[in-house]
């Protein structure tokens, strides 16, 4: 619970918070500058964004809380699950998409394919946001009212205030420099869990050690490297297959919430650099979400609920001050990943539906405004939204296991449309249907198909095994592209073919 | 007849099963080393495009080879 001062510094952040935001505003003069800032972002500001965009307040609860369960394996989503995927939107992705001067990446498969592939995976991420954003209002909210005693309906307004006013001024350049603040927050709030934590446990060597004569059942607390017939959803294989090689690659090439910053990046290099950055500080994510749990292990063993740990913990060791700053690293967790939700989702409607379907060529100033209503009427949604939450326990999970849904099948055509040239319109779409549908399917049939607990890890693989193999049959049997088509959308093929050497798109 | 055993072997990679735990943490430092060899293929032009005077620091892939030093060290230690 907090107090005075507390509440000073929780004030404090608020208002600081808000006239940054406001204060970018006034660089926003056209469509461009609010969706894109005018692709005058720096690296720095961007690696910082994605990492806090990336995290929610949730996060600190739920991740400590399967970390007091599963151990460190939690980790891999942090690591595995960030720094191999990053690399490769790096130096693979992000230069093609920057230098072709997308604002969406349902865009850019547009251009590979064909507007029904950009019109189904802008929707679908349209759809998920939109739902995503009450969601997390609601149980974000629940959260700090049983963790903080503040009530429900006031951290959702704060929060719908504080950045609908930034967001609806500032559009992303608001959004990412207020995002910079707010990791800094988040990282000095969850340091001081961390450190006042293993100063209560002895340390390090004291938390090894009280964990480990805790005996069986902790016996895998400190292994990333779980077997395959384990109890926990992180058997190495899921890890490896479904983590590293899909759902990682998805989630930092294909979020539009994600790709969107480094597309406003001044340059491409500051554009690859930016998610280089982003990785270096992914690397120290599960110290401030994940160690809680295990400190709290250590501290107080045999806690029915794993999702108790990090409250527990925050009764048992903060000082007055503390709380109120760790209090603000939440609602900067909260702060960030709803302004994220509403840049990329206004980006996506105003760029792939409403300027593709509804009005073509109308100016600027219109779809600056048409950014910026876009933007109120979602944060209406997601209030009016975010009470159905209480009606329905199992919403935040099942809205989270949505996202593994599509998360392959786009990934697969991302991929094949990058890298093989002989990937067409129609092996793209039915790729992307068919990967869906399967994830759906699996998903349906979870409890016949695996043995593992919530196997998403293994759904996201196999429905994109599904959507890597319709788009390669169907793209051999239908027309390919011209090759002038391609040019900077395919791996390798910067400019059209010249001078005899490579005829056609299959060479 | 559909074999629903067989197709919950394959879907849940049972068939890795023998795979000992060594060996796939070994897969994934092997995975790590990968990369940045992939990494270190990178022309430098490529590197470095979009600067008007690059300096050493702004080679990235010696901060793609930091980053995944750290990651190395730490699948190593756990």
């Amino acid at each position: 619970m907090l107090s005075g001062i507390d509440y000073v510094v929780v004030i404090a952040y608020l208002v600081g918070i808000m006239a940054l935001g406001l204060y970018f505003a006034r660089f926003v003069r056209s469509a461009d500058d609010f969706f894109l800032s005018g692709r005058s972002l720096p690296f720095w500001a961007i690696g910082m964004s994605i990492v806090v965009s990336d995290i929610g307040a949730m996060d600190f609860v739920a991740v400590s809380g399967q970390a007091y369960r599963y151990g460190i394996a939690v980790g891999n989503f942090d690591w595995l699950g960030s720094v191999p995927a990053m690399l490769l939107a790096a130096f693979v992705f992000v230069p093609y998409f920057w230098k072709a001067g997308l604002y969406t990446i349902p865009e850019y498969l547009g251009r590979r394919y064909n507007d029904g592939v950009r019109t189904v995976a802008s929707l679908t991420w349209i759809v998920f946001f939109a739902f995503d954003l009450g969601v997390i209002f609601w149980a974000t909210g629940v959260m700090l009212e049983t963790l903080m005693g503040w009530p429900v309906w006031l951290s959702i307004l704060l929060t719908v205030v504080v950045v609908g006013l930034y967001t609806y001024f500032g559009g992303l350049i608001a959004d990412v420099m207020t995002d910079v603040v707010q990791m800094i927050i988040m990282f000095v709030g969850g340091a001081a869990v961390v450190f006042l934590g293993l100063h209560h446990v002895g340390g390090w060597d004291g938390l090894v050690e009280k964990i480990t004569a805790l005996g069986q059942g902790y016996e895998n607390h400190f292994k990333l490297i779980q077997p395959t017939d384990t109890k926990t959803p992180y058997p190495w294989t899921g890890i490896l297959f479904g983590l590293t090689f899909v759902m990682a690659n998805a989630y930092m090439i294909g979020n539009q919430a994600i790709a969107q910053r480094c597309l406003a990046a001044r340059s491409v290099w500051d554009a690859k650099a930016s998610m280089i950055t982003g990785a270096f500080f992914k690397m120290f994510i599960p110290v401030l979400i994940l160690f809680p749990g295990l400190i709290a292990v250590a501290a107080h063993p045999g806690l029915e609920d794993g999702d108790q740990a990090m409250p527990t913990l925050i009764r048992s060791l903060l000082p007055p001050g503390l709380s109120g700053l760790l209090f603000a690293a939440f609602l900067a967790s909260l702060m960030s990943n709803v302004s994220s939700i509403l840049t990329s989702t206004v980006t996506l409607w105003t760029k792939d539906i409403y300027e593709r379907f509804i009005r073509k060529e109308a100016s600027d100033r219109h779809y600056l405004v048409v950014g910026r209503c876009a933007t109120l009427a979602l944060l209406v949604f997601g209030v009016i939204t975010a009470p159905v939450s209480d009606f329905f326990p199992g919403i935040y999970v099942a809205v989270q296991t949505f996202l593994s849904f599509f998360q392959g099948p786009v990934f697969s055509v991302l991929l094949l449309g990058i890298f093989w040239r002989r990937a067409t319109a129609w092996g793209g779409f039915v790729g992307l249907v068919g990967g869906i549908a399967t994830s759906g399917v699996l998903f349906v049939f979870q409890a016949s198909l695996f043995t593992i607990e919530d196997p998403f890890l293994y759904v996201s693989w196999w429905s994109f095994v599904v959507g890597l193999l319709l788009t390669v049959v169907v793209s051999l049997a239908t027309k390919p592209h011209p090759a002038e088509r391609l040019a900077g959308l395919v791996y390798g093929w910067e400019r059209p073919p010249t001078g005899g050497r490579c005829e056609g798109v299959t060479c | 007849m559909l074999n629903l055993d067989g197709l919950k072997g394959l879907l849940n990679f049972h068939w890795l099963a023998g795979v000992p735990l060594v060996a796939a943490q070994a897969a994934f430092l092997v995975l790590f080393v990968i990369i940045a060899m992939l990494v270190l293929s990178i022309p430098t032009v490529h590197i470095h495009e979009g600067l008007e005077r690059p300096r050493w620091w702004h080679n990235l892939k010696l901060w793609a080879w930091g980053v995944l030093l750290m990651i190395f060290v730490t699948y190593c230690l756990f």
